[in-house]
């Protein structure tokens, strides 16, 4: 992490101080406050400290609620602040903004920097860079600097990396560096950051999530969003065709599985069973087991005449009106599972003509059973069925995949950045008396000095190598 | 009814316990003897720890359960304190010094003292926990929150030290500890490899809600305690290339740090409610 520090002393211009100090405007102050390690070390902190508190107050609760636990002075602090759905608030969103800017404007101010760095490092060891460098030897050697400096280069490229050269007045210096990639490590993982707020933003603005219950069976299309105050409907529907769930043998859940179909055009156009760890996907639309229940019981009634002519089989779900042809509206207005000590019955409430209704209970069994009532036509009551229905969590997020992309770049960026390293080998060779070379090494890193230091000085042993002898063989 | 994996657990307490004596027995007398001792003690915890693990493993297998074993409390206590201990021994190595031992080790052995005190039964996973990504999870998490721990231990040491004079004034037990600027160095390095790993942790705990809830973030209190540890750890790797921010303050948000974790680890199943409730 030492990099942000060092690349700004480095192969970059420092501010003119002087001068700049008379100019120095309302806005580079801003700008410099934006850009500063001292606001994300406290933005970071603020937000660490505040997010405590939607941990403590339980969030997105009825007011109401609030009003019953706490005080009244903490109730109106809650209220104030938003505190009943924080990391929402006003103020909050605000700390984000100021993360975000802050991260922006460093990666605006810093990239290009580190950029020229790298594409214009600094290839010659000069008096002051060498000064700096703590990993520094020098020697002497026989032979002439162009031959020295070809045999350099060769030993630098098998042990280390390529080196590049530059010669002024007589000095020849080679330039070698590995790891530049660690320096963007930190960039990639702020814009990483940046890159999952967009996604969290996308989401936000064109997602939505809901809760859809469909009965054994059935079929759903419509869903209510943002607590029911906008619906949406599918362009398809969701058949459940099915669940179930499965237990372990001491009798706790094992699993939660609906088999469901997706109807387009009248078409069953996917077919899935899903389960709580594996949703449904279709047309971006994501469909989770979230729950179940018992759906609404139904009563299987059939009607004929007292001569026996069908007048047809109902399934009837409470309360709901069914019209019979050539005798009235039934309803099933109530059940009872031992009716009498007789067994279950139905409460029917029968209406003809206008009339008012009349209400009788019919047990289960057959048509013998109503015929008792002498009416125009005879009830059977065959049983009520009872369905289960699945509970699905239902939600669509365009901005999900550019989360994950930013957090691919946020993950790539640490590693590179806290496992990687640029370390840099210069080697300035230069004439000193005559048939003598005076040389120059001097390496540096901005990471994990002590492995570095081990590199170097093997580095260093396969360049002294380079006996005289030798050389001359090589130049020859 | 306890199983040979939960015996085979509690001999590893007791090691961790042992351990954590010879170590503190060692500073106050200054005997280096009683630390290698220490040393070894910790190796053999390490080895019947991972046995355990193992055996755990096949246990679940033979009662038709069949899963790693990192899927509750008990479980992630053990994991957590294994992994204390093994990237313990391999700074003692990579250092070759035995003074951490005081300071880390008993974080193992209060985690394992934790757990012999819960239910330690091997139980079928509710449909929630049946996914890949629940390893993947737990493993990163955990890792991550040993590397913490043994930060947390060695930035008592720096502080403990840098309040006595730091390094000018040799003497005593702090003399037996490494350098201020090698304790800086060792508080931001097992950093640098927690906070990946917390990140990673954060990512497929992340991935793995939106497959199974639907929604990869909803500022459930043990997600918004992780954010909350990611961003002390986040600030501390930015104090420390900050002028007035190194030294001491890195070291003392490395112990909030690590405060901030065992409250997202235990703190929030003890005392607040979630969707993580099943961890505890």
């Amino acid at each position: 992490m030492e990099t942000t520090t060092e690349i700004r002393s480095e192969g970059v211009p420092i501010p003119k101080s002087g001068a700049d100090r008379h100019v120095k405007t309302f806005g580079t102050e801003i700008w410099n406050f934006l850009i500063s390690l001292k606001l994300a070390i406290w933005t970071l902190i603020l937000l660490a400290v505040t997010s405590i508190l939607g941990t403590v107050v339980e969030q997105n609760q009825p007011l109401e609620k609030y009003q019953q636990v706490y005080e009244d002075w903490a109730y109106n602090l809650i209220v104030r602040f938003n505190l009943f759905d924080m990391y929402h608030s006003w103020w909050f969103l605000f700390l984000l903004c100021l993360f975000a800017l802050n991260l922006t404007c460093c990666t605006v101010d810093r990239f290009p920097r580190a950029v020229r760095a790298v594409r214009r490092p600094k290839l010659i060891l000069d008096e002051a860079t060498e000064k700096s460098i703590g990993l520094a030897e020098r020697w002497k050697n026989k032979g002439t600097v162009p031959q020295l400096a070809k045999s350099y280069k060769n030993a630098l490229s098998r042990s280390f990396a390529a080196p590049r050269i530059t010669e002024t007045e007589g000095t020849v210096h080679l330039y070698a560096e590995k790891g530049v990639v660690s320096r963007f490590g930190a960039y990639a993982t702020h814009v990483g950051i940046l890159i999952i707020f967009i996604g969290a933003i996308l989401g936000n603005l064109f997602g939505f999530k809901s809760h859809m219950n469909i009965p054994d069976g059935a079929q759903g299309s419509h869903i209510d969003i943002r607590g029911g105050k906008e619906h949406v409907d599918l362009p398809f529907a969701v058949r459940n065709n099915r669940f179930w769930m499965e237990t372990y043998p001491n009798g706790q859940p094992k699993e939660y599985s609906s088999d469901l179909s997706v109807i387009e055009n009248g078409r069953e156009v996917v077919r899935k069973t899903i389960t709580v760890n594996d949703p449904l996907v279709y047309k971006g639309i994501w469909f989770y087991q979230s729950s179940y229940g018992q759906a609404t019981a139904t009563a299987q009634l059939s009607v004929i005449r007292p001569d026996g002519t069908p007048l047809g089989s109902f399934s009837l779900p409470a309360n709901e009106p069914a019209r019979i042809e050539g005798y009235g509206v039934i309803r099933g207005v109530a059940y009872e599972e031992n009716f009498q000590g007789k067994g279950p019955a139905l409460k029917v409430a029968v209406e003809k003509g206008g009339r008012s209704a009349t209400e009788f209970w019919i047990p289960k069994g057959g048509f013998d059973l109503d015929r008792r009532r002498g009416d125009s036509a005879v009830i059977s009551f065959g049983g009520l069925t009872s369905s289960m229905y699945t509970g699905l969590q239902v939600a669509k997020d365009p901005g999900v995949n550019v989360v994950w992309l930013g957090c691919l770049l946020l993950t790539a960026g640490m590693m590179v950045s806290f496992f990687g390293s640029h370390r840099r080998i210069w080697i300035r060779l230069s004439e000193a008396q005559k048939g003598k070379v005076e040389i120059t090494a001097a390496g540096t890193t901005n990471r994990n000095r002590p492995a570095f230091e081990k590199a170097f000085a093997a580095v260093l042993i396969e360049i002294r190598k380079e006996s005289p002898d030798k050389t001359k063989e090589i130049a020859a | 009814m306890n199983t040979l994996n939960v015996h085979l657990f509690d001999l590893t307490t007791f090691l961790f316990g042992t351990a954590t004596g010879s170590y503190v027995a060692a500073l106050y007398g200054r005997k280096e003897s009683l630390a290698r001792i220490g040393t070894w003690i910790c190796i053999a915890a390490a080895v019947v720890s991972t046995a355990a693990i193992g055996v755990r493993w096949a246990e679940s297998y033979r009662m038709g359960i069949g899963r790693v074993p990192v899927t509750n409390l008990y479980e992630s206590l053990v994991f957590f304190a294994w992994s204390i201990n093994l990237f313990y021994l391999i700074v003692e190595r990579k250092y070759g010094n035995r003074s951490f031992g005081a300071f880390v080790v008993p974080i193992a052995f209060l985690a394992m003292a934790f757990a012999f005190t819960i239910e330690s039964g091997i139980q079928p996973l509710v449909p929630a926990l049946q996914s890949y990504w629940l390893h993947a999870h737990v493993i990163t998490c955990f890792a991550g929150y040993a590397a913490f721990a043994i930060s947390a231990g060695v930035a008592a040491m720096y502080l403990l030290k840098e309040r006595r004079g730091g390094d000018k004034t040799p003497g005593g037990v702090l003399a037996m500890f490494p350098g201020t600027r090698v304790l800086d160095d060792l508080v931001y390095k097992s950093i640098a490899w927690g906070f990946p790993l917390l990140t990673a942790g954060i990512i497929t705990g992340a991935a793995w809600a939106n497959f199974a809830w639907g929604t990869y973030w909803s500022w459930d209190p043990k997600e918004t305690w992780s954010l909350i540890v990611w961003l002390v750890y986040a600030a501390f790797l930015h104090a420390r290339v900050t002028r007035g921010w190194h030294g001491k303050r890195a070291a003392v948000l490395s112990i909030a740090g690590f405060a901030a974790t065992l409250f997202c680890y235990l703190g929030v199943n003890l005392v607040l409610s979630g969707l993580h409730s099943y961890g505890g």
